[in-house]
């Protein structure tokens, strides 16, 4: 499939699925050092850190597995968070890869004021890539943000000079995204 | 009110039967994820059928909660990883407890 985007998102998409990269990858290391070089350790899947990360995104990232049950959720943390991680920078690497891969600039549309775009050859691998990391990266902003349901008219209230304003855009607009991919493959399901 | 047992010729076995206490995996509602691609992970990962997919994500949307699958513990651990490796948010447990 083809994915078409305005130079500007592309570089806004790189941004963010860069920064999502070193969060999935970043904090196993960074809470026990000690287990942060052993190679054994990492192949058994040993020395994984059970606890519940104390960082919302990343807990949002990877959620309790069982709801009244510390003992098994801490288990299940350690034999599969590694894992996920891993699974998850995969795919933002996938994405980044095809980020980098664009096709040639199109020429300027006068009748289109976003500028240039570029054009990305996507196949069914780096389809589901992007799907997982552009939920990934609406989980990440949304946690941030502390969005809930029904709040549209909160976002829609909140001063144009407000930080958090813009940042809510990116959200929404990584959700138009997101929604025109998920039809694209739900049309190859049915 | 009991009567006394008759003495009764027990076969000799060992064997001891405890059946696998089912076990169901949730997925609960969050505020970002699509309906679109919560129905795409029920039809995808389940292969469930489009229909059956949209009830349950609309379970999940309403009621906040639904049952997606059931079946062994361990069954139950690879779809709750799978799940979280989609972005939804899933627990297990074992049937007839509370959550």
């Amino acid at each position: 499939m083809t994915a078409a985007f305005h130079q500007v998102e592309a570089e806004l998409l790189r941004s963010l699925v860069g920064q999502l990269l070193e969060l999935v990858r970043g904090e196993p290391a960074q809470r026990d050092p000690r287990q942060a070089g052993d190679p054994l350790a990492a192949a058994f899947g040993l020395g994984d850190d059970p606890t519940r990360p104390t960082d919302p995104v990343v807990l949002r990232l990877f959620p309790d597995a069982y709801r009244d049950d510390d003992e098994s959720a801490a288990e299940f943390r350690r034999f599969t968070e590694r894992g996920l991680r891993e699974a998850k920078a995969d795919a933002a690497a996938v994405v980044l890869a095809s980020l980098a891969a664009v096709g040639p600039v199109e020429a300027d549309d006068p009748l289109d004021s976003g500028g240039e775009k570029v054009r990305l050859h996507l196949d069914a691998d780096e389809a589901q890539a992007w799907l997982r990391t552009l939920t990934d990266l609406r989980l990440a902003l949304g946690t941030r943000l502390g969005v809930e349901e029904g709040d549209e008219q909160h976002w829609r209230a909140l001063p144009d000079d407000d930080p958090r304003r813009h940042i809510h855009d990116v959200y929404d607009w990584l959700g138009w995204v997101q929604e025109t991919l998920v039809r694209a493959l739900s049309a190859g399901l049915d | 009110m009991t009567t006394a047992p008759a003495e009764v010729d027990r076969p000799e076995s060992d064997e001891v039967v405890v059946p696998d206490t089912p076990w169901t995996t949730v997925v609960w509602n969050d505020p970002v994820n699509l309906m679109s691609y919560v129905t795409y992970v029920f039809q995808s990962y389940f292969g469930y059928a489009r229909g059956k997919a949209e009830k349950l994500m609309l379970d999940v949307h309403e009621k906040g909660k639904a049952i997606v699958s059931s079946g062994t513990r361990e069954a139950m651990e690879r779809d709750v990883e799978a799940m979280h490796s989609y972005g939804l948010w899933a627990t297990m447990q074992k049937v007839g407890d509370r959550g």
